[in-house]
């Protein structure tokens, strides 16, 4: 079919050269659904642009970018799912897009035993949104990128503890096209920025490392020059840093009492919290792949998650959120909700399907899809852990321990398939005796059972210690997707844990 | 459809790259799946990708600087873009460290013919049988059906054009009581669906779940363990990954000897144990020749059209490569050792099944899969993870029952000096990796000392 050239709406945003406006395409994929049967259609055209340059000891390794766009269709056919997805934007792309779903949800038809149900939603009709950024960071250009980078580089390469330095900045742009019958036309448009500096030290005694703790942000440029994160002041801390850690000495295993900074705990809250209460796991839908939950939707309502302190949301509009978002893939509005109150699981993660299995009159709205050539499932909102109601500071905190560590930064991580026995490292981890910072430890991991590690959180770290962290590589779902994803937390204490000797746990 | 093809595109890219040349490559992948949980289908789809990836050369004061684009094309004017903005990241560059000459690699005479489609008939026969597990109603099923179609263009300016086709394959069962309290998993890599016995699948999780009727509770700590062939290429695999010759010459990678240089030529087993990638071994063929679009401790854009054949990262115990490109086997003095996209390991000696090695080990837990596996401490390559969907006890030589699961810490590197028992080599699926790394013919291993550091309540 010919190319068609039609005028802009003024909502368009998404600018693809030489092929029909998002709206038309739509309107030839949800016609072709609905002219064969299909009680639910939803179109998806999605462009994806990622830039990223890194730096090994000061010379680039690699610099480069990426776009990619595709169309998707997703229909309701004799109560089953159907999805198809091409890179072919015409509208006989979208017509046999639309076509081929229809085809699939068909065959799906004679095996799947439920009718799939939505949760109802208000039709929001046409709509745009944008997360708000301050600088373009695809406004920069390469050497720019590059030079910012080898000034961060050279602000440590003369320390004689750095034998070597990896750095990198990556960048990524979302834009959305969503449309489906009942009426909403959906533009949206997304930004993500993410940087790290890594100083290895290598002598006779081996190697060790230290990286940046700076999360990734739902940001533009600004990020990396000091709105957010004070990144001058903590490159030029990373030899300290280093230096001491190479001189500490190993952790003793055993019990201790864990002062947590927001840089580490964000990913223990998305292991254990995160997935741990998304209701399509829950169900049983992971179980192949990603696993199930230990919070069952019996536990609703009655099962202590952890300690009464505990409170943590879901939500798809903080500030700045990975996750955050105007609609999600299937139209619904972008919320925040309970899901852990006064220590008491009370709510889930669901899309509009898996809400209506378990009675919900509405989804919380956290359908994704990591490109159009995948279909949307139930991902991760950004989930938070709420500060305490006093407000504390992280040397509050410390005070109040009398033998213990405090843990900085994210290194590595693993958790079981029902989301119960979890083991963490860090960054750093200072020593704490008497509610004093004594000096860093090594080789520590930290490992507990979910509902035991948050039983024993003690104190919270107030408004002062809330940082948002989070990630851009949460995976999910066969076929795997990936999705940006944040954590807000505070600074908090836990009584007690597990702490492990990584040179014990090994062998030699 | 598009205006261009994708062949077309890649000689296009190649000739706006201009006299400093550089790296092209098009890629057509066709998808199809089937999904399932709770005894009924919950997503399929199928969906066909083409993108054109871009590494531009360009000369520089002091060398030769690289950068890379990639996206769809639709047009020549997509094909421009794309060229362009590499070439721009190229001149921002600065000289790449492993810049080399291109190699002329192979011309193949079929570079122009277009992509191969799916059969999808393959995926269909899958669909058939699974109706009737889904008919047993005393278990729940879980799982999932891939089968994928590449077909791969890779033109550079030193004249190579090279274009290969790989499928792949892979199909899982997972099936747990209804009281979810027992779950076995059974899986299998490959190239084709077709060779895949959907009913065999089913016997085998359903008597891993009459095992698990008896279970046994078992403490944590250091165990004699047998290790499934897709729970030894889980740990393998990351080792593998690990085994970069560049972070080993500067210090800072497990194989490196502290004293300076590397470990190759240490014995890391008393077992004639032989760890290799090779594209050619039947059953898990992968594409012969290196094709790289940027640079990393293991490749180089600059080595694309190089052909790979054998290497050996483990011969018969003893530490004998590690991966590199050509630069870095320079900087490193080593030969050359370009890794592939498969993995075996071969003990000489090992002899029968996982069932015969489960039974000569005598009293010890037989692990089915491992998960969320990451490493710990890269100083000594200490990894963690779980053991997953059945560990059993291993009794006077017989299985008598299941246990908890464990998560474990341990070195695949060291590891290797506990082998006691190994059985002969056979295809499996990775059960951890599968996303990205799926050919695998690897023998079961027995440990002693496995490292199960706590216990697992999950199922």
């Amino acid at each position: 079919m010919a190319r068609v050239k039609e005028p802009r709406k003024t909502l368009e945003m998404i600018q693809i050269p030489n092929t029909p406006a998002p709206e038309l395409l739509a309107s030839a994929a949800l016609e072709t659904a609905t002219k064969n049967g299909a009680t639910v259609a939803q179109f998806r055209l999605a462009k994806h642009d990622m830039r990223g340059v890194s730096l090994r000891d000061g010379d680039v390794e690699n610099i480069g970018s990426e776009s990619n766009v595709a169309l998707s269709v997703r229909v309701v056919h004799s109560g089953a799912w159907g999805f198809a997805a091409t890179t072919e934007l015409t509208l006989q792309g979208a017509v046999d897009t639309a076509v081929r779903a229809i085809a699939v949800a068909k065959i799906s038809a004679q095996v799947a035993a439920d009718e799939v149900i939505l949760a109802d939603e208000p039709v929001h009709g046409k709509k745009s949104w944008t997360l708000p950024i301050e600088i373009d960071a695809f406004g920069k250009s390469d050497s720019e990128i590059i030079e910012f980078l080898q000034n961060w580089n050279r602000k440590i390469s003369t320390s004689s503890i750095v034998s070597h330095i990896e750095s990198n900045i990556g960048m990524g742009r979302d834009e959305t096209f969503y449309a489906d019958l009942v009426g909403n036309e959906i533009f949206q448009q997304r930004d993500r920025i993410s940087a790290a500096l890594t100083a290895i030290h290598v002598s006779d005694s081996g190697f060790e490392d230290m990286r940046t703790c700076a999360p990734p942000a739902g940001r533009g440029w600004e990020y990396l020059t000091g709105t957010g994160w004070d990144w001058e002041t903590e490159i030029e801390r990373i030899p300290e840093y280093l230096d001491e850690k190479v001189k500490s000495p190993s952790v003793k295993p055993g019990a201790w009492d864990l002062v947590i900074d927001p840089t580490n705990l964000w990913l223990t809250i998305h292991e254990s919290i995160g997935h741990a209460t998304e209701l399509d796991r829950a169900l049983g839908y992971e179980a192949n792949y990603a696993g199930t939950s230990f919070a069952t939707i019996d536990k609703l309502g009655n099962f202590k998650y952890g300690s009464p302190i505990m409170n943590v949301t879901g939500d798809r509009n903080s500030a700045h959120g990975l996750s955050t978002v105007g609609y999600d893939d299937e139209g619904v509005a972008s919320q925040q909700w309970d899901l852990i109150k006064d220590g008491i699981l009370v709510g889930y993660q669901t899309d509009r399907s898996i809400a209506s299995k378990i009675g919900m009159d509405r989804s919380n709205g956290c359908a994704f899809a990591d490109s159009a050539l995948h279909s949307p499932i139930q991902r991760m909102p950004n989930v938070s852990l709420q500060p305490g109601s006093e407000d504390l500071t992280t040397k509050d905190l410390i005070s109040n321990v009398e033998s213990g560590i405090y843990i900085v930064g994210d290194k590595s991580w693993s958790i079981d398939m029902q989301r119960f026995n979890f083991q963490f490292t860090g960054q750093r981890f200072h020593e704490i005796k008497n509610g004093e910072i004594v000096g860093q430890l090594k080789d520590v991991a930290y490992q507990s059972k979910t509902p035991d590690f948050w039983a024993s959180m003690r104190q919270l770290g107030g408004k002062n210690t809330y940082l948002l962290g989070g990630a851009l590589n949460c995976g999910k779902g066969q076929p795997g997707q990936v999705a940006p994803v944040s954590h807000g937390c505070p600074s908090a204490t836990f009584t007690k844990v597990n702490v492990l000797n990584t040179r014990d746990e090994s062998a030699k | 459809m598009s205006e261009i093809s994708l062949p077309d595109a890649v000689e296009v890219a190649l000739e706006l790259l201009g006299k400093d040349g550089g790296v092209v490559i098009g890629g057509n992948s066709a998808t199809n799946n089937l999904r399932w949980a709770n005894s009924t289908l919950t997503t399929n789809g199928d969906s066909i990708d083409q993108t054109l990836s871009i590494s531009a050369f360009v000369s520089v004061t002091g060398g030769v600087a690289t950068g890379m684009s990639s996206g769809q094309i639709r047009s020549r004017a997509d094909v421009e873009a794309l060229v362009n903005a590499s070439k721009a990241s190229a001149l921002s560059a600065g000289p790449a460290p492993d810049a080399m000459e291109l190699v002329r690699g192979p011309i193949d005479k079929n570079f122009s013919e277009p992509a191969l489609d799916l059969d999808v008939s393959e995926i269909s026969h899958i669909s058939a049988g699974l109706s009737e597990v889904f008919s047993n109603r005393a278990q729940e099923f879980f799982g999932y059906a891939e089968q994928s179609l590449d077909t791969t263009y890779v033109g550079t300016s030193s004249g190579t054009r090279m274009r290969y086709s790989e499928r792949t394959s892979r199909f899982e069962l997972c099936a747990k009581s209804s009281d979810r309290r027992r779950s076995a998993w059974s899986g299998q890599g490959g190239t084709s669906l077709k060779d895949v016995d959907v009913q065999k699948h089913l016997l085998d999780v359903s008597q891993k779940l009459d095992i698990q009727l008896h279970q046994v509770d078992t403490a944590p700590g250091r165990h004699r363990v047998t290790l499934s062939p897709s729970a030894v290429s889980d740990l393998l695999i990351y080792m593998l990954w690990s085994s970069a010759a560049r972070d080993a010459a500067e210090g800072r990678s497990a194989f490196s000897n502290v004293k300076g240089g590397t470990r190759v030529g240490e014995k890391l087993s008393d077992r004639k144990l032989t760890l290799a990638t090779d594209p050619r071994i039947k059953g898990i063929e992968t594409f012969d020749h290196v094709v790289n679009l940027g640079s990393s401790a293991l490749g180089s854009a600059f080595d694309t059209g190089l052909e790979i054949g054998r290497s050996e990262i483990i011969s018969d115990g003893v530490l004998t490569g590690l991966g590199s490109s050509r630069h870095a086997a320079l900087e490193a003095k080593l030969p050359f050792t370009p890794l592939t996209d498969n993995i075996s390991l071969v003990d000489s000696s090992g002899d029968g099944t996982l069932a015969d090695l489960a039974s000569r080990m005598g009293e010890g837990l037989l692990v089915t899969c491992l998960w969320y596996i990451r490493e710990v401490d890269p100083q000594n390559l200490l990894l963690t993870g779980l053991t997953r969907d059945g560990v059993y006890v291993v009794s006077g030589g017989e299985i008598i029952g299941s246990t908890n699961n464990f998560r474990f810490n341990e070195s695949p590197i060291d590891m290797l000096s506990r082998v006691i028992d190994a059985g002969e080599t056979v295809p499996c699926l990775p059960r951890e990796w599968a996303d990205w790394f799926s050919r695998a013919q690897v023998a079961p291993l027995t440990i002693e000392g496995f490292n199960l550091s706590t216990k697992s309540d999950a199922v």
